[in-house]
């Protein structure tokens, strides 16, 4: 048996890997606070453009590392390549965000001259479909985030990719990364609704983190329990002390820790700061992680 | 309708590599960027003082149930009637999805530099005119013309077996059907095309 690292997927997936999950959590995350929530449409509609951004940026990324970028939409041909759906997933997301995000924009004084070009009768509709959109949200945002684990996890030869818990690794760390951006956006907005909205954020984000150490816990007993090339990965990464230090402990513990302390602290007074801080490190994380997974994504082939 | 496989003798190769040059060759791959549509890899096994030197040739298995058909987006990858694995040069986008899901090292990028090159080499006629995925097609336009692939038609010691399964007169057969061939990974489901013989 012979290890050998992969050499095609790189840092511009990476990237793209984390951008889709940020921006479909971010966007089901959105919706799911519009509906149970009863949010600000403002911040809703900063939090959807963002998620939007995001995806866009992460498919610019993705198309980049490509060798014939022009002929993406040939991905459509397919069916049982995860690729094939990612492009169905996204373009849905696309689709679905603007229709949810139009009638928001109507709060805005800058994007009332764009709303005025849109007809009467088709805002009145987005209007009144507006819950069904954010339901439609949610899942297009869900299955954004999780396709992304489960094109990792089509690999054959790579024993470290090919297990069920890499969707499940990925979507976590997607909804946590949304968390915490999320977090980040209503800790600079500091209105008292905003107060309200990160109270529930931090709980979440912090549970979340907790499932995601789960996972990885399971993960890694595995990777090491088998004689192949899953325990070759995994002693690279804890090998590398950039893996242990900027993601392991950076990018979840102490997160944890910060979110933890801020959720049981007596002190009225929310400190601001280190909850952004606390955000920051759990979205540098979530990129490391990906960039990790791709780095030891460790072929075993039988020679 | 044929059944091609080919069937390695790992005793009988010497890791000459003549069939990695005659590929190389016969279908222009990029020799001078390391990337070959076959190899020869050389092993050590056993523990001393019972140690063993293997010269394994490696090469596409052209699976019955390629992975790297199913991942394939654009429907670049395709498997034709004889059961070659093939890429449409046309289609490929070049997102690598069926280098990660082969798990026998089977292909490679033939990227725009490569390109170039090749250009030079071969400006009469360049097989590789846009960047695509490549990979081993049994020289398929050889056996159109009743020839065998270069590596089997180069290879001195006769390692290099090929054939047509449903000739059962044919060598690759008897090798097959004597259950005396093995697969690599077999437990993946593959169900692969190319075998080795006197191998563990």
């Amino acid at each position: 048996m012979s290890f050998e690292i992969q050499h095609v997927w790189h840092w511009k997936i990476a990237v793209y890997l984390f951008l889709g999950g940020l921006g479909g959590a971010t966007f089901a995350l959105a919706t799911i606070l519009h509906l149970f929530e009863n949010c600000n449409k403002k911040m809703l509609s900063i939090a959807v453009l963002s998620s939007m951004i995001f995806l866009g940026l992460g498919t610019i990324f993705l198309l980049a590392d490509m060798l014939q970028p022009f002929k993406a939409f040939y991905a459509l041909t397919n069916p049982s390549s995860w690729i094939f759906w990612g492009v169905i997933f996204i373009n849905g997301f696309f689709a679905i965000a603007t229709f949810y995000i139009i009638p928001l924009l109507e709060e805005w004084e800058i994007f009332k001259p764009l709303i005025n070009l849109v007809p009467k009768k088709i805002l009145l509709f987005l209007e009144k479909l507006n819950g069904a959109a954010a339901v439609a949200g949610a899942s297009t945002g869900f299955l954004v985030a999780i396709y992304t684990g489960l094109l990792i996890s089509a690999a054959p030869g790579i024993s470290f990719w090919n297990t069920p818990a890499m969707p499940l690794l990925f979507v976590v760390s997607a909804f946590s990364t949304g968390a915490a951006y999320l977090l980040l956006l209503s800790a600079i907005a500091n209105t008292q609704e905003a107060k309200h909205i990160a109270n529930r954020l931090e709980r979440l984000d912090a549970v979340l983190i907790i499932i995601e150490l789960i996972i990885l816990g399971a993960y890694f007993n595995f990777a090491f329990f088998l004689p192949s090339g899953a325990k070759y990965s995994a002693n690279l990464l804890f090998g590398s002390w950039v893996f242990v230090v900027l993601f392991l402990i950076a990018g979840l513990f102490i997160p944890l820790g910060i979110e933890t302390y801020s959720i049981f602290s007596k002190r009225k007074k929310h400190n601001r700061g280190i909850i952004i801080f606390a955000s920051t490190l759990v979205l540098i994380g979530g990129y490391l992680l990906r960039y990790f997974v791709l780095k030891v994504g460790v072929f075993q082939f039988p020679w | 309708m044929a059944k091609y496989s080919m069937v390695i003798d790992v005793k009988a190769c010497v890791s000459c590599k003549a069939c990695m040059a005659a590929c190389s060759t016969e279908n222009q791959t990029p020799f001078w960027d390391d990337k070959f549509r076959t190899h020869v890899e050389d092993k050590t096994e056993g523990k001393y003082p019972d140690v063993n030197r293997v010269f394994l040739p490696r090469l596409c298995m052209h699976c019955e149930n390629a992975p790297c058909e199913a991942a394939c987006p654009t429907g670049a990858t395709y498997i034709t009637q004889d059961g070659i694995v093939k890429v449409n040069y046309d289609r490929c986008i070049g997102c690598f999805a069926c280098v990660i899901a082969c798990p026998y090292d089977a292909r490679y990028a033939y990227e725009s530099e490569d390109i170039e090159k090749n250009e030079t080499l071969h400006p009469d006629k360049n097989y590789h005119n846009v960047p695509h995925v490549d990979k081993c097609t049994y020289c398929d336009h050889r056996l159109k013309e009743g020839l065998e692939p270069a590596c089997v038609e180069t290879c001195p010691t006769g390692a290099r077996i090929f054939g047509d399964l449903e000739n059962k007169e044919s060598e690759v057969y008897k090798k097959v059907a004597s259950e005396k061939a093995k697969s690599l990974r077999p437990e993946l489901g593959t169900h692969v095309r190319t075998f080795y013989i006197n191998t563990k």
